[in-house]
């Protein structure tokens, strides 16, 4: 197993991981990683991968609008908000 | 002895036992103002006789469902302050039962954790004490673990988890009560705070096997807004419970499970072999070959899932949003301060097994073990008709005694293969350890067998006597 490349890993999961807590995550995720390469011991080259257990099909229902929510009811969670839209910094310079 | 109580007395005897456990086995209690339409309406119901299924019963809610206009926190930092605009699926069901909500149980934060601690607002504590150490504080399991702290004490009738690899069965074993996962795809997800969505599937928490069977078929029911949600047909899993099961019964102890198991466990199916042996059941010893991956293949499924579901936490829509000069830094900030370790590890376990390189080594061979492991589940149930298991490997543990990852999910060893297969296990009662703490031993039936498995946890309930 190579090295893991914990500033990677983190910037794909958008996390900024503080200094020193860099190595306690990498050693943990190296021994995790370790613990669970035993699957690799499996032939698995007829095997076809598992998604939904009980392989049911999904239902179809009709395609009708349904009215749920208010906008108000959505905004009400949002931290900041301007009007009717969720507000951010400015993007576009 | 029969004793006649009004909803509203037997409400306030529950609701005050909650208050005295806010912050505790609740994250939050429900205001009596708030129930008294519910409570007057429930007493209304009893009066002219039409009452409902579960009219007037207190239930404790895990905090992982959104409940409509009460606080849905999922033990998480990032979700502190989140007010649901809608109620799940479940709940609702409940609600349309006639139920009353005392308030949201405690969990390990986005139900990641086997022991409780893992909750932004701290552990809870399992009202039982162990006879050699009776002033440690021992967990109650996870992560449902408020959920049946609070079945336990005593401040609810019975209460909602949800179960991914475990967090029903195993916190009801560890705390004396009965635990059911059903078939993954029988009770709706929507409305669920995800965790790992192939996996997750809500379930009840109570004193008897027969509370599980009435909360069973309030919440049993086909929902369009779960794509996983199942079409096969439900059935009423109460009217018989007590009835004597049709045929010569076979249940499968799988040897493999009971090896390096201490005396206290191996006991406990000892027991229950011996009290069933007299009702023409016959035990069979089974052999799973899949066994010692079950806990490698969900340890790569249920973060990869996790990290997928919990990208949504950005800080701009709703949860808690932490300053930031940039969107970019907004995202960062919010996520990094907003979840705990065990969250933020399996995030990042998660974005490592699906990231460029390592999907098809580590991701996508699990995907290819989980059918070995359902496969091995169908022949083993072409030979019986139920699997007997322990629970747990242990007996609850003090607070703080578990502090490595790995230790702490090998609580999970015996209920983990059976939530990859999707298949309905429950946890009851069993009997004392050596220390005085409750076990319990999982029954396991096949897809959508929750009639027959609950009729024979049922009997299992009734031989064991762990309520005498």
């Amino acid at each position: 197993m190579s090295d893991i490349d914990i500033k990677r890993i983190s910037y794909l999961a958008k996390l900024k991981l503080p200094l020193e807590k860099e190595t306690f995550y990498a050693n943990s995720l190296k021994d995790i990683i370790k613990w669970v390469d035993n699957l690799k011991e499996i032939d698995t080259s007829d095997v076809k991968p598992l998604h939904n257990v009980t392989e049911s099909t999904e239902s179809i229902r009709a395609d009708e609008i349904k009215k749920d929510n208010s906008v108000d009811d959505v905004l009400n969670n949002a931290p900041e908000r301007a009007n009717n839209f969720f507000k951010v910094p400015k993007v576009v310079e | 002895m029969d004793k006649k109580i009004g909803v509203a007395e037997l409400y306030s005897e529950y609701a005050n036992k909650a208050k005295a456990n806010l912050n505790n086995s609740y994250n939050y209690v429900i205001d009596d103002d708030e129930n008294k339409l519910f409570i007057e309406q429930s007493q209304q119901r009893y009066a002219s006789g039409d009452n409902l299924s579960l009219d007037g019963i207190p239930l404790g809610i895990k905090d992982l469902f959104c409940t409509k206009g009460i606080k849905t926190s999922a033990s998480s930092k990032i979700l502190s302050n989140f007010i649901p605009q809608y109620e799940s699926f479940v709940t609702k069901q409940l609600l349309n039962s006639g139920s009353i909500f005392i308030g949201k149980n405690n969990c390990d934060e986005f139900a990641m954790g086997s022991s409780n601690e893992t909750s932004h607002f701290g552990p809870v504590i399992n009202p039982w004490r162990s006879k050699t150490s009776p002033d440690d504080d021992l967990v109650p399991g996870g992560s449902s673990g408020g959920s049946a702290a609070a079945v336990a004490e005593g401040s609810c009738v019975a209460s909602m988890g949800t179960d991914t690899g475990g967090s029903i069965r195993q916190p009801a074993s560890l705390c004396g009560i009965v635990g059911l996962k059903p078939t993954f795809g029988s009770c709706s997800r929507w409305g669920i705070v995800a965790f790992a969505s192939s996996l997750d599937q809500a379930g009840p928490l109570t004193n008897c096997v027969e509370d599980a069977g009435h909360i069973l078929n309030a919440i049993n029911k086909h929902d369009f807004n779960d794509t996983t949600s199942s079409n096969h047909k439900r059935e009423d899993y109460v009217s018989e419970i007590h009835e004597k099961m049709e045929g010569k019964i076979k249940i499968g102890i799988p040897s493999d499970y009971l090896i390096d198991v201490n005396q206290d466990i191996l006991n406990q199916i000892e027991n229950t072999k011996k009290v069933l042996s007299k009702h023409e059941i016959e035990f069979i010893d089974v052999k799973f070959t899949t066994t010692d991956f079950a806990l490698s293949t969900y340890y790569i499924i249920a973060p990869a899932e996790a990290s997928s579901n919990l990208a949504r936490y950005d800080g701009i829509r709703f949860g808690v949003r932490e300053d930031g000069e940039s969107l970019d830094d907004i995202y960062l900030n919010s996520r990094t301060q907003g979840f705990g370790d065990e969250v933020t590890r399996r995030i990042l376990i998660g974005t490592y097994v699906l990231s460029a390189g390592y999907y098809d080594a580590y991701y996508r061979q699990a995907q290819k073990v989980r059918r070995l492991i359902k496969d091995d589940f169908q022949r083993v149930f072409n030979e019986v008709d139920f699997i007997l298991t322990p629970t747990t490997p242990n007996e609850a543990f003090k607070i703080g005694d578990k502090l490595d990852p790995i230790s702490m999910y090998k609580n999970d060893i015996y209920t983990v293969p059976t939530s990859l297969a999707g298949l309905p296990g429950i946890s009851i009662p069993s009997g004392l350890s050596s220390n005085g703490l409750p076990l319990g031993i999982q029954l396991i039936g096949n897809y959508f067998k929750e009639k027959q498995l609950l009729q024979l946890a049922a009997l299992a309930e009734k031989e064991l006597a762990f309520n005498e």
